[in-house]
């Protein structure tokens, strides 16, 4: 038995070591070159190169052989340094460290056009060392004789909306998908299992309409840097990695890889705006801060509490669906994610049923009125009073939530009930998960539905469906409260948020699972993991492009049930699903 | 066709210098009030300009402030900073000449005005930070919810040590 193809913990649980500056100065320290498993390109041995950067170093370089460079920045003296490159095309890449210090390049240069791009690298720049910083500087390779090129790489945004499987020369296997001009959502399929996708802040250079640059920096995570080249026609790649593994090992090589293209999202930017992200602007008053970028921080700015601490704020507060408060709530900026949800239903007042889950007692109801029911478990017990919303989706299909009084774990239920078939699931939101115990966990449950005149099916049920990975959906929530769902792979999604002009901005992720209810009528769950500890439901119809769904949250000021409602539109597809597929030998395919 | 005469600054400073001249020589009773009427047309000239100023200045700073930050660029110029909040936040300010012209009306004592600006006002609403996209939508800049609208800039302007400053502002509705 060779072993399962998941890690212990996955990346946003691994408790990655805080680093210090002399740890990594020494990792650094003992290795010479970055390691390649492909052979390196002799492009660049023998030659000597002057690289002018705009606003930036000039980098003059000699190469001796394939692995060992020169450097004078500027008019400093000239240090020796081990370094490797690789061709792709017209382009050549390479990278190394400078010695006895804790930084680096990275360089890509067009030889047909002599531009450069030059990626500044180093360690111990924010307050986690382990996370490599960079700056991008563009410019040209110095040509005697000759004026300076007048055009640049630039930052764009035509690499958004793009998806790429790849597998680099050792082995590793990716899916990268850009559906952002700042970040990137990514699925390590060998090295994690491919069981949830992650995201990172990002770079997007492009170099000509055929080839690219792109970066990743894995905060929050390692703090690992990737960037490479890329080859749109051809699905090829060669660039670096450089960062500290789970283990604190050093991961330092160049590598090649060849990849799938797995389709193209749509994008939202005005047609003809071609422009990538710039940084942040400095505060007022204030210089430029070098290396400059938005990063998402979510696992440092989430409420982080303990159990007892949940089960206070829960005996003090626990809410459902109460009325959205200030002049501006209804469809305004206060709306949330609540302000494209439409009426409550109150199809349900007055009516008497049974939920029958096959796993987890029955749960009787007696809806007094539209926001008012009665519920009791498995014919036991005092009928228990409850505040609920439903909301039907399609007629005959109803989203309805309420929270569970003096349950240990505070849970909630988020229920489709499916009136045409007699079928149920329910979202079974809870508290006291094992990291945080303000983090919501889920279980899903079928069942049916017993009530008179309806004679629900003795096997059919609901089922969990992979029909919507691959696919990507706006949701626009109220003004200015749009983000699009990436349903990255059958565990879990990423959410984008757009810019003010509607480009991709930041982005992240967490598990999700997904139910078919029936043919364009989809009901999932994501979980906010080490970001906020949300449990956030909600149920899709492609054929009205709108989705009704139940939030279930605890922090501070306790647990909250509240409403979300959205409209959407279809952003289109990738072909992941392939990739996830296990093999006879259990491998992912 | 009909030619409009030109009413500009520079025109008005320039008719100015030359009435000035004999007006300076003159010192008869006659030419007194005339004097008179002249220095008040000179004044009320001096301060319509004045406040036009200080309403493109304002305007000016607002267009060019960030985020968030043109209620503090736009305090100095109100003779009560507190005056600066208009109940929204104001992201661009254009003048509408699709409307009527600018209205600017000194009072009397020359102490008071009140100008009447027809505009295209974009205005920025900030996002409560209450859930995980809203936060995200701030965390990158943005976190806003802009709208255009037609406006008219109703402003109160008064007059200390010489200086005109915005008593109060008003967006109305059209």
């Amino acid at each position: 038995m060779s072993g399962t193809p998941y890690p212990k913990e996955q990346m946003h649980r691994i408790a990655y070591t805080k680093l210090t500056k002399d740890q990594i100065s020494g990792k650094l320290n003992a290795v010479s070159a970055p390691t390649s498993a492909s052979p390196l390109s002799d492009v660049f041995a023998g030659k000597s190169i002057r690289i002018v950067t705009d606003n930036g170093p000039t980098l003059s370089y000699t190469f001796n052989g394939n692995n060992q460079l020169s450097l004078t920045e500027g008019n400093s003296s000239a240090v020796n340094a081990g370094y490797g490159a690789l061709t792709l095309d017209s382009i050549a890449f390479f990278t190394h460290m400078i010695p006895n210090t804790v930084r680096g390049y990275a360089v890509a240069i067009d030889r047909k056009t002599n531009l450069a791009t030059v990626f500044d690298l180093w360690f111990c720049g924010y307050k986690d060392n382990r996370e490599v910083q960079r700056e991008i500087y563009y410019g040209y390779v110095e040509q005697p004789g000759q004026d300076p090129p007048k055009s640049r790489h630039a930052t764009t945004d035509r690499m958004e909306g793009k998806g790429f499987y790849w597998k680099q020369d050792a082995g590793a296997e990716t899916l990268e998908l850009y559906p952002s001009t700042s970040y990137s959502n990514f699925v390590e399929l060998s090295r994690f299992g491919g069981e949830l996708s992650f995201c990172a802040p990002s770079d997007y250079v492009k170099i000509d309409d055929n080839h690219y640059i792109y970066t990743r920096t894995e905060c929050e995570f390692s703090g690992t840097f990737t960037a490479y080249v890329l080859d749109l026609n051809r699905v090829e790649q060669a660039g670096t990695r450089l960062g500290f593994n789970a283990n604190d090992d050093l991961e330092y090589y160049v590598f090649r890889g060849n990849g799938k293209w797995l389709g193209q999202f749509a994008r939202f930017e005005k047609l003809g705006d071609e422009r990538g992200t710039e940084p942040p602007p400095p505060a007022p008053g204030k210089p430029a801060v070098k290396g400059a970028r938005r990063v998402y921080r979510p696992f440092e700015t989430m409420p982080k509490m303990t159990r007892a601490e949940v089960d206070a704020v829960c005996a003090k507060s626990s809410t459902a669906f109460e009325a959205p408060s200030g002049p501006a709530r209804a469809g305004g900026a206060g709306a949330g994610m609540a302000g494209n949800l439409g009426p409550n239903s109150d199809w349900l007042a007055g009516k008497q049923l049974t939920l029958r889950y096959d796993t987890l007692p029955a749960m009787e109801y007696r809806f007094e009125d539209a926001e008012t029911l009665h519920y009791r478990k498995d014919g036991r017990g005092e009928w228990i009073k409850a505040r609920y919303h439903a909301y039907e989706s399609c007629p005959g299909v109803f989203l309805f939530g309420h929270l569970l009084k003096d349950e240990p774990n505070h849970d909630g239920h988020m229920v489709v009930a499916d009136f045409d078939q007699g079928l149920v699931t329910v979202f079974n939101g809870y508290l006291n998960t094992p990291y945080f115990a303000n983090e919501a966990g889920v279980k899903i449950h079928f069942g049916v539905i017993e009530m008179d005149g309806l004679i629900p099916p003795k096997y059919r049920r609901h089922e969990l469906t992979d029909e919507m990975v691959g696919r990507s959906i706006t949701q626009n929530y109220s003004p200015g409260l749009t983000s699009m769902h990436v349903y990255t792979t059958p565990h879990s999604l990423s959410w984008v948020i757009f810019t003010d002009t509607d480009s991709g901005g930041l982005e992240w992720s967490g598990p999700a699972g997904y139910v078919k209810i029936r043919d364009g009528l989809y009901f999932m769950y994501w979980l906010e993991e080490a970001c906020n500890g949300t449990l956030g439901t909600i149920l899709v119809n492609l054929k009205t492009m709108r989705d009704v769904g139940i939030g279930y949250v605890c922090g501070a000021r306790g647990l909250n049930m509240g409403a979300i409602g959205a409209h959407e539109r279809l952003v289109g597809r990738l072909d992941v699903m392939p990739f996830y597929r296990v093999r006879e030998s259990g491998r992912l395919e | 066709m009909t030619n409009k005469p030109s009413s500009s600054r520079r025109t008005f400073l320039k008719r100015g210098a030359i009435l000035a001249v004999p007006l300076a020589a003159a010192a008869t009773p006659a030419a007194a009030l005339a004097d008179d009427g002249l220095r008040s047309r000179l004044a009320k000239l001096e301060d319509d300009a004045a406040i036009r100023g200080l309403h493109q200045n304002w305007l000016r700073e607002i267009n060019n402030a960030n985020h968030g930050e043109a209620g503090e660029t736009v305090a100095p110029r109100f003779a009560n900073p507190e005056a600066a909040v208009v109940g929204q936040r104001l992201r661009r300010v254009a003048a509408d000449h699709g409307r009527e012209p600018d209205v600017i009306e000194i009072a009397p004592d020359g102490k008071r005005a009140s100008g009447r600006f027809h505009c295209i006002v974009e205005t920025e609403t900030p996002i409560a930070k209450d859930c995980t996209l809203a936060q995200m939508a701030h965390a990158q800049g943005s976190g806003f919810v802009h709208r255009t609208e037609r406006r008219v800039l109703k402003v109160d302007y008064a007059k200390a040590n010489g200086a005109w400053s915005i008593a109060k502002v008003e967006l109305a509705a059209t």
